[in-house]
Formats: structure tokens, sequence, C-alpha cells
């Protein structure tokens, strides 16, 4: 069953003094695969700038703006209104270990099977992990690393920051869906199965009726490549359905970065973020 | 010729190549006639021409910057080296061909990928390479050129064959020396031009601008190029400047530029003016601060997606380095075939790529017998030469090896050529290397008759690297001959000259015998 | 040009101009002093020092020439000083080298050289050093007029050079509020200017200080009065920009260095003595806000930035 999401996502950036340039990209545009359908988006930016858009190496959609006049403010505002996909529901047995392995899956999927910025997967609790966890069917390794995860993990915000890497968590023992991610996407690769960092929106009530607008957030799950692509909630353990909406993929949360950017003012500016989701049909 | 000095007569050649003499002792063909003309000369004679040299480069303020060291007045020594015209040949296609093919593989890997899933190189290589930017993945750039400028870099094998030694497509340098050396060699010994044609090197500067020119974003028929210098500290500062002023174009630092709605204006005192083609020799990593390193101040904001719009040319073009990565260099050939469905024209050094285990294993087994790279070095440094390295050493280099497979690559060792070098007052052989640069305008490669040919000075070295403390020769590409006329390329022709008008004298004034005759009177 | 170019260019005008003048000022100083010591020593070279812009070394250095020689020539602490101009010109040089002439260049940089090896000599050495630089910076000048267009980059370092002989000359003048002075002052103070022949070829007669103050402000043919470098600075500005203004502030400097020039212009000779200190001051005013006016014009800040992320 899919469902039709109005999504708003407002960032909100105060300077203490005038910022003369920035510089910025916005990563909040709700891709057009996987089963999703966008049925309309628009980035708007104030100050009033034009917008340049392009596709990136991940494949997700970018848009870039530069503000050369001064400003005290900015704000940047992504709405859409999209067509989730439903669930896919996971297989029993699928994909054999042998083709995991095999040369050419592993060149093919190289860039994630391997450590990046966030996550290594050369952590001695991660590779610990992965022989015990890589037995048996692939799918039941996918199912069963979600499982360690939420044990290595308790769900807690304020613990960690954007830039906390995988091992930073597991030395905390608490995070957010972020490093849920990270962590889950590190065992999955020192095991051999390709495994994708996924961004986007989450609806947080399953038994959302039409017409209440609530406060969404951003939310990251993964994808393991199991001879497709199959998205993997690693936070929850619930299935990726049409509660959720995809954004960004990339290795790691350093290449679906909602908004990054370089800016010639007052540094540390506050920042605030809101994201509202609707259920329209 | 009457023989009058000594200097070669000591000149001993080992097994190796030598430029300029057979294992007989007789000079090759093409260096008969330097071979005789260096033999009139006393070491007096040419002590004072090297002196001549020095003073004709610090005139003009040639100089370099060795690492660590202040600017110094370049090395040339005053003996040049030859290449005949047939061998010429073989150069300018082998480089042309290889130029060609880098560029098919740049487009491939930042585009669809196709020689990856085609698996002749393998994926990891280039998603591991630390030059490939995924930030310029998927964009076109203008005029479909990224390589405007090479520099291959050629060796001779113990047999006398000219194989590539490596590539260089990011930002290679040298060709302002090329350039000064040939004009220092015109001054200081010009019956040797006299006897030789040789084909000029001096009209480079306007090449670059036509092939920039030619890369221009669609529509604008009067580019605005500039050349983008991290300024007067860098040590290649001299030929920024150089090449700036001999195209007549501005020579531009990254604050001197300003991005504004996917545009680049350089800052004039008229206002901003929109800059069309940025010939860069700024490396990647400090190119662009929103996306590569954010604290650089020698780059210019917004650059990369004002080319990725369209409205601006970079050369040359960014992310190049993931095709001169020495991981990559032994799948050129492999690239020259799967792209232009040729053999190479130049071969490559057997190369050996390290990450495959049984190839690492076997190439350890040999450390002593092979030449080791980091496949991040440039200038030479981090080089181990396996038979004239300590064993401290080797056992250090196969840790490194084990420990970061991707970051080496081994190679067999070639026998550098050598020629007469002039050192302490004699002429010895000592190895070199070539440098000849490719010019692509989108439509053909041209390369330079000639190129920086460097020396390693110290007797039996095998580094040239000018930041090592190499020399350079000049060189001398000679025009081909047919039935002993010189047949030149047209482009060498320069127009006759227009007939001389009788000219007076200028006026003397009054003149001061005429007075002291008045007064005399 | 590049902003920062033209920024440059009128830094090398300014520079090299101080170096020649200050230069100049000192070797005239200092052999007047050792030619006639009369025990005036002292408080001219205070007042030497504090038209410099140096009053508080005075303390430190006393009256001795060998240490006024010194400070000025290239005491660290002393920004005003020649080495620091003919280095800062050489900075500056290097930074725009395609825009000057080679021959313009290579002198810069001999020049520059010859400082390096020449700094803390014997007093002597100094000594020898105020007319070298003198020289040298002469040379430079010299060479900037004929080996350059008169383009726009020409026009940047003549606009430096007469902004800096106008502030010399006000900042000399200065030395004289408020005292009566002797003959020999005022040969002195003409020689500082190097316009004393000019000035006897002018007046054919004695020198007398009513008429030496008039030369230096008001006179239309020499070079380092007053009067002749506004109207020079005001043509080259009027060159570089001639239209009505692109921003409302454009013709700014222009009408800073006009008015300055006007002003001049119209003053009653006699009237000239009397109001000394006010023309003084009006004239340092019109030199500082046309300085600032010209960079707000042409300059722009084009420092590199510090991005944040």
């Amino acid at each position: 069953m899919t469902w039709r999401l109005s999504v708003e996502h407002v960032t909100t950036y105060s300077y203490s003094g005038d910022v003369l340039a920035s510089y910025n990209e916005a990563r909040i545009t709700p891709t057009r695969d996987q089963g999703q359908f966008v049925l309309d988006h628009r980035v708007h930016v104030t100050p009033h700038v034009p917008i340049f858009q392009y596709v990136d190496y991940w494949g997700t959609e970018v848009c870039s703006f530069d503000v050369t006049a001064p400003h005290r403010r900015l704000v940047i505002t992504g709405r859409s209104l999209v067509e989730t996909a439903s669930a896919h529901p996971i297989p029993d047995s699928g994909l054999a270990w042998d083709t995991l392995r095999a040369e050419s899956t592993r060149d093919a999927f190289y860039e994630f099977l391997t450590s990046s910025a966030f996550v290594r997967c050369d952590d001695a609790r991660v590779v610990r992990a992965a022989a015990e966890l890589a037995a048996g069917d692939p799918t039941v390794a996918v199912r069963r690393v979600g499982e360690w995860t939420r044990e290595q993990l308790t769900y807690e915000p304020g613990a960690t920051d954007v830039s906390t890497t995988a091992s930073g968590a597991l030395d905390l023992g608490r995070g957010v869906c972020q490093d849920f991610v990270h962590v889950a996407i590190a065992v999955l690769r020192t095991c051999g199965i390709p495994a994708r960092y996924a961004s986007g929106y989450l609806h947080p009530d399953e038994d959302a009726g039409i017409g209440d607008s609530v406060t969404g957030q951003s939310h990251a799950w993964l994808e393991a490549w199991l001879g497709w692509w199959y998205p993997v909630d690693p936070t929850s353990g619930a299935p990726v359905d049409a509660r959720h909406v995809l954004v960004a993929r990339g290795r790691d949360y350093g290449d679906v970065t909602p908004l990054k950017g370089v800016f010639h003012g007052p540094p540390d500016p506050s920042v605030d973020v809101r994201v509202a989701i609707e259920r329209v049909a | 010729m009457r023989v009058v000095g000594d200097l070669l007569d000591g000149y001993r050649i080992g097994t190796g190549w030598d430029e300029m003499l057979e294992p007989s002792h007789q000079p090759r063909t093409h260096y008969r006639m330097l071979f005789e003309q260096i033999q009139t000369l006393s070491r007096a004679d040419f002590d004072e021409r090297c002196g001549m040299r020095d003073r004709v480069f610090s005139d003009r303020g040639v100089t370099f910057a060795f690492s660590g060291e202040e600017e110094r007045p370049f090395p040339l020594d005053l003996v040049p080296r030859i290449i005949s015209a047939a061998e010429w040949e073989i150069v300018e296609r082998g480089v042309g061909q290889r130029v060609l093919a880098l560029e098919r593989f740049l487009a491939d890997v930042y585009g669809a990928g196709e020689i990856m899933r085609d698996r002749v190189v393998p994926r990891r290589l280039v998603v591991t390479s630390k030059h490939f930017h995924r930030a310029v993945a998927g964009v076109e750039p203008a005029g479909g050129v990224r390589v405007h400028v090479a520099g291959i870099d050629l060796v001779r094998d113990g047999n006398g064959r000219l194989c590539v030694l490596e590539d260089n497509v990011r930002t290679p340098s040298g060709i302002s020396y090329v350039v000064e050396n040939r004009r220092a060699m015109t001054h200081v010994f010009p019956e040797l031009f006299a006897s030789h044609r040789v084909r000029p090197v001096s009209d480079y500067p306007s090449q670059l601008l036509e092939a920039l020119c030619a890369a221009t974003p669609a529509g604008v028929s009067e580019p605005t190029v500039v050349v983008l210098t991290p300024g007067v500290h860098n040590a290649a500062y001299f030929e920024h400047s150089f090449l700036a002023g001999q195209m007549g174009v501005e020579l531009v630092e990254g604050r001197d530029l300003v991005c504004r709605d996917n545009r680049v204006f350089m800052r004039t005192t008229a206002g901003d003016e929109q800059v069309d083609v940025v010939y860069r020799r700024v490396d990647d990593e400090y190119l662009d601060p929103l996306h590569f390193r954010g604290d650089s101040m020698l780059g210019c904001v917004g650059l990369v997606n004002a080319a990725r719009a369209g409205n601006v040319a970079i050369a040359n073009f960014v992310g190049n380095g993931v095709a001169d990565d020495k991981a990559i260099y032994p799948y050129v050939p492999a690239m020259i075939d799967y792209y232009l469905g040729e053999r190479p024209v130049l071969d490559n050094v057997e190369t050996y790529d390290l990450d495959d285990t049984d190839v690492r294993a076997w190439a350890l087994d040999h450390v002593d017998r092979l030449v080791w790279k980091p496949v991040d070095g440039s200038g030479g440094q981090g080089l181990v030469i396996g038979p004239q390295a300590a064993d401290a050493q080797l056992a250090k280099l196969a840790t490194a090896v084990d420990a970061n497979p991707r970051a080496w690559i081994a190679q067999s060792p070639v026998a550098l050529s050598t020629a007469p070098t002039y050192v302490d007052g004699a002429m010895g052989p000592r190895h070199l290397d070539l440098r000849p640069f490719a010019l692509h305008d989108g439509e053909r490669v041209w390369v330079v008759p000639g190129g920086l040919t460097r020396v390693a000075l110290p007797e039996g070295s095998l580094v040239v690297n000018s930041s090592q403390g190499g020399g350079s020769k000049d060189t001398w590409v000679l025009a081909r001959l047919i039935d002993d006329a010189v047949v030149v390329d047209e482009e060498d022709v320069a127009d006759p000259a227009p007939p001389l008008l009788t000219r007076q004298p200028p006026d003397p004034g009054p003149s001061p015998g005429h007075q002291a005759a008045q007064q005399q009177q | 040009m590049l902003a920062r170019i033209a920024e440059s260019l009128y830094w090398i005008g300014r520079y090299t101009e101080r170096a020649e003048s200050t230069a100049r000022i000192l070797d005239v100083y200092s052999h007047s002093v050792l030619e006639d010591r009369r025990g005036e020593e002292e408080s001219a070279c205070v007042r030497l020092l504090d038209a410099l812009g140096a009053g508080d070394a005075a303390a430190t250095i006393g009256t001795e020439v060998d240490a006024l020689i010194a400070f000025v020539v290239d005491d660290p602490r002393y920004p005003g000083s020649i080495a620091h101009s003919l280095e800062a010109a050489w900075v500056n040089a290097r930074g725009a080298r395609e825009a000057i002439s080679s021959e313009m260049w290579e002198s810069i940089n001999t020049t520059h050289a010859t400082l390096t090896a020449r700094r803390g000599g014997s007093a002597f050495a100094r000594h020898s050093l105020l007319g070298w630089a003198r020289d040298r910076a002469a040379i430079v000048a010299g060479l900037a007029d004929a080996s350059m267009s008169h383009d726009d980059g020409w026009r940047f370092i003549v606009l430096g050079r007469t902004l800096e002989r106008v502030d010399m000359t006000v900042r000399l003048l200065s030395t004289r509020l408020g005292d009566a002075w002797g003959t020999d002052g005022w040969v002195a103070m003409l020689r500082s200017c190097a316009a004393y022949e000019a000035y006897l070829r002018t007046y054919r007669r004695g020198v007398i200080g009513t008429r030496a103050v008039e030369f230096l402000l008001l006179d239309r043919l020499f070079p380092r009065s007053a009067f002749h470098a506004l109207s020079a600075a005001e043509s080259v500005l009027y060159d570089l920009d001639p239209g009505p203004g692109r921003r409302g502030t454009a013709s700014e400097a222009r009408r800073l260095v006009g008015r300055a020039c006007a002003e001049l212009e119209f003053v009653r000779a006699d009237e000239l003595e009397a109001s000394l200190p006010t023309q003084l001051g009006r004239l340092e005013q019109a030199g500082t806000e046309a300085h600032i006016a010209i960079a707000d014009r042409f300059f722009h800040a084009s420092t590199a930035i510090r991005w944040s992320a």
C-alpha cells in the first residue's frame, strides 16, 4: 500500500552579524526511483536567489545556490508531494554467499563493501560481530545484523552529534538513527554484503489519518544488496514502507548531508530545523 | 674541423644506451655534427659559455625554488639533447595516442563507467584513487576537453626504445624552462644553431592560448582567459607568470575571482568582468572550498558548479588525477585498445599492480630488484630503487607495502639512457628522461617539438626530477630532410621579410669640432 | 585591470616616492647640520621626526645625526623608513610583475637585493646609502615613465606618486610652523624638495620665507609643488574614470583632489603665510580622504577570504 505524503522541510540559519557571502548545496529532494513517485517538489530560499539543480555521483538531486548580498538569516524550504513505495517483504532466501563473494560483485560494489569516512570496517567489535552474524543465508544475516545493532545501541538523542562515527557510537552505546545505520553498515560490509546509507523523512504515525499535519523527522536507514537494493531500518527494526520518503543515498552521512556550504561571516550560527509531514492520500 | 679541445676525450659510455655515442664510440648520425663541433672548444671556451648562460638567466629572472631552498637560476646543461626527425614522428604519434586514450578514460569514469563495467579496469582502483573526485561526476566540460595540457614522461630502455614512464595530466609544469632554455642556447651557442635545423618551440604559448580558446563554453566568441596561480610563493610561479605574459592574459590569484550565480568574475578596477576560461595551476584539493578543502585560500568558491553549469571552462579539468594515478598507469595500454582499437605506439615500463595478492607476493620476493614508487609521490619523493637501497630501507618498504598495497607500485628498473653532460669541468655521461608537452584542443593533439629533458646530475643517479636537484638540457628535434633539402612544417615557416628601404644615418647634431675651430680664430 | 594589480601599482608609486623624498630630506638635513652646527639641532631633529610621523621616537634617538639617520634609514620600529618603503615597493612589484616592464622590475629587484646586502652598515655607509636610495628610486620612477605605456597601470603609479608628494610637502612645511626662520633654514627646506635651483631660476632673488612657501605650495610648473602634484593627480583620476560615475561615489576622489587644487589655485599669495596652518591642514585632510576614496572606488577588498563551514 502506498501513501501520498506532503512534506515540508524548513531549515533556518540565524547569524549574529552580517554574512557577506554564502555558497550552499541542499540535498532535500525526494528521489524518483525505488518505486517512489515525486508528484511535485520545490525548493525555495530566502533571501530569494536562483537555484541550480543537478544530480550527484550517488544519484541524489542537489540544489545549489549562492547568496552574495549581506544577510543575517538564511531560510531553505523544501516542499514535496510524494507517492511512497510500499514495503518489500524480506524474502526467506535469495542470494548465495558465493555470488556475493565473487570478484565481479565485489568489484562492482567496492565502495559499499569498504570503510568510509564514518564507517570503519576494521573496528575489532565490528569484525567480531561480522564473524558471528554471517552464518546462514545472507538475508538471515541482514536481519541478525539489525537485531545486533539494536542490542549495542540505545536510542537517545543528544548523546552523539552529526560528526559521530560508527566506532564512536559503539563507544557510547547510544545514538540516533544516523548512528544505528553507520554501525549496521559497518557490520554488513564486513560480512561481505554491500550496504549503503539512505536518508529521507519518516512519518511517525503508522495509523495516520488523512489531513493531519504532524511533526515528522529527518530519518536514516540503510539498503543492503541481495541481488537488489533492499531497504532496512536498523533503528526500529520495522519494515521500510510507505511512511519512509527516500531523499539521498551514499556511503555514509558525509555523502547525503542535507545542507552543506561555506559562508563568510560570524561563525556558529544557530540552526532551526522543522519537518512537517501530512498524509494527503 | 680542427679538434682543439679535449672535452670529449675522457667520455666513456657503459653498457647502457648513450644518446650521442654508439657502442663503438662513434657518434650516432644525428649527433655527428654536434660531436665534431664540441671538439673545437677548449674547456676554457666552454666555461666562458657557461658564464654567459648564467648571466642570461639571471637577467631574465629564470629561477626555480628547489624543495626547501631559495630560488636559484634553473640549471641548464649546455650540451643539447638531439632527437632525429624520424624518431620524433613516433613520439608525436605515441603521445597523441596516449592523450586521446586518457581523455576517453576520464570521460568514461566520470560518466557511464563502461570500462569498469566491462572489467577492463578494476573499479576498485578508480574509486580508491585519491584524485577520483565525485564532485565532477556527470559534468560535461566545456568543449568536451579535460586534458588541455599533458606532460608524458618518456625514458629509453637498455635497447634504446623510448617508452612511457609516467603520465601527467593534472598540472604538468616545465614548459617555460623549455622556452627559456632554447632562448639561452641561441645566445650562448649561435654557431650550433647555424649548423643544425632545429624545430622551434617558441610558439607554445600561442598554441596554448588557441587550445584554451577552443575549449570555451558555447556561444562565447572572444573568451576571457585567465591563468590562476597560487601566488608568488609557489615554486613554479615563474612559469605561471611567463605563460600569462606570453599569452597576453591576466594572471590572477584566487582572491581576484568571485562566483555569482554559477558564473566566474574577476575583480577589476572597472567592476567585475566575466571569465570564460580558467587555466588553473592550483591543485584540485585547493580549487573550490565548497567541494574540496574548506580551508583553502587559493581557490574560488563555486568554481566547480560554474563549470557544471557550462559557464566556465577549467583547464586542465577537475579530477584528471585518476588518469595519472600510478596504479592506473599499468592499464593505459588496455585503454588504448578499448577506446581507440589500436596497439600502443609507445610501450609502458613493466609495472605491477600490488593490490593483487599473488603479484604483491612475487614483487616482495624480488624487493631488491624492482623500483618502488608511492602512488601519491611527486617529484621523485619516496622513490626506492631496489638494487641501490639498503636492507633496512627495503624492510621498511615491505612493511609499508603490506600495510597499504594500494599506495604503491613496483616497476622493473629501466636503465635510463645517458648523454654527455658538463659537470665539474668535464664531460661525463648522465642519465636523462624526456617530458614532451602536448596540447589538446578537442580536435587534435599538438606536441611541442622538443620538450624538457631532465638530467640527473650526480654520476650514476637515476633521479632526474628538478625538485630533487636535477638539471636540464635543451632538446632539439631536427627538421625532416628529404633528398638533402630541409622539409619544414608549414607552421614553422615565417613569411619572407619585406625588402629593406635604404635609410639615412641618424642626425648627428651640431659638430663639436666646428665650434672649436671658431674659438681658435 | 585587476583591482589587486592596480592597488599594487598605486603603492609602488607611493613607496618609491616616499623612499626618494625621505632619503633626500635626510641627506639635506644631515649635511646642513654638519656644515653649520649652531645648536639648533635638537629642535630641528625633533621637528623633523615629528614631520615624518616618528615624533614618539625622538626621546630615544637623541639628537646625534648618526642616530637619526640610522633610525630613518632602517629602524624596524619606524614604518616610514627608507628600507621599509623600498622593501614594500619590491613586494608589490613581485605580485604585479606582468604589469610593469621587465626593466622596471629588474631595477626594483636589484635595488632590493643591494639594500638587503647594505643594511646595518657603518655610519659612513648609511650616509652614502641616502644618496644611493634617492637615485635608485628616481631610476625606478623614470623607468615607469619611459618603459610603460601611459595606460591605466601607469596612471595608478602616478596617482600614488603625486599623492605621496603632496603628503611629503605638507609634512616638510609643517616643520616651519610657528617659527621665524633664517635664510639657511629655507634653503635647506627647498633643497629637501630638490627645489632650490628651480626656485632661484623662478624668483631670481634671494630666498625669503614667504616666497618659498608660495613656491612649494602654488607653483604651477615645479613637480613637487602641492598644486602641481594635485593637478597631476586630478588629471590622472579623470583619465581613469572619465564618466559621471557609476555608483554615485565614482568621482569622489576626483572631487576631493579637484577641490583641494582649486582652493590652492585661488588663494591670495599674501594671505598664504598667515593662513599656512589652515592650508596645510586642508591639504592633509584632502590627501587622506582622497586615498580612502581611491581605495573604495578602484581596489575593493581583494584579500583572500577564510570560509566558515
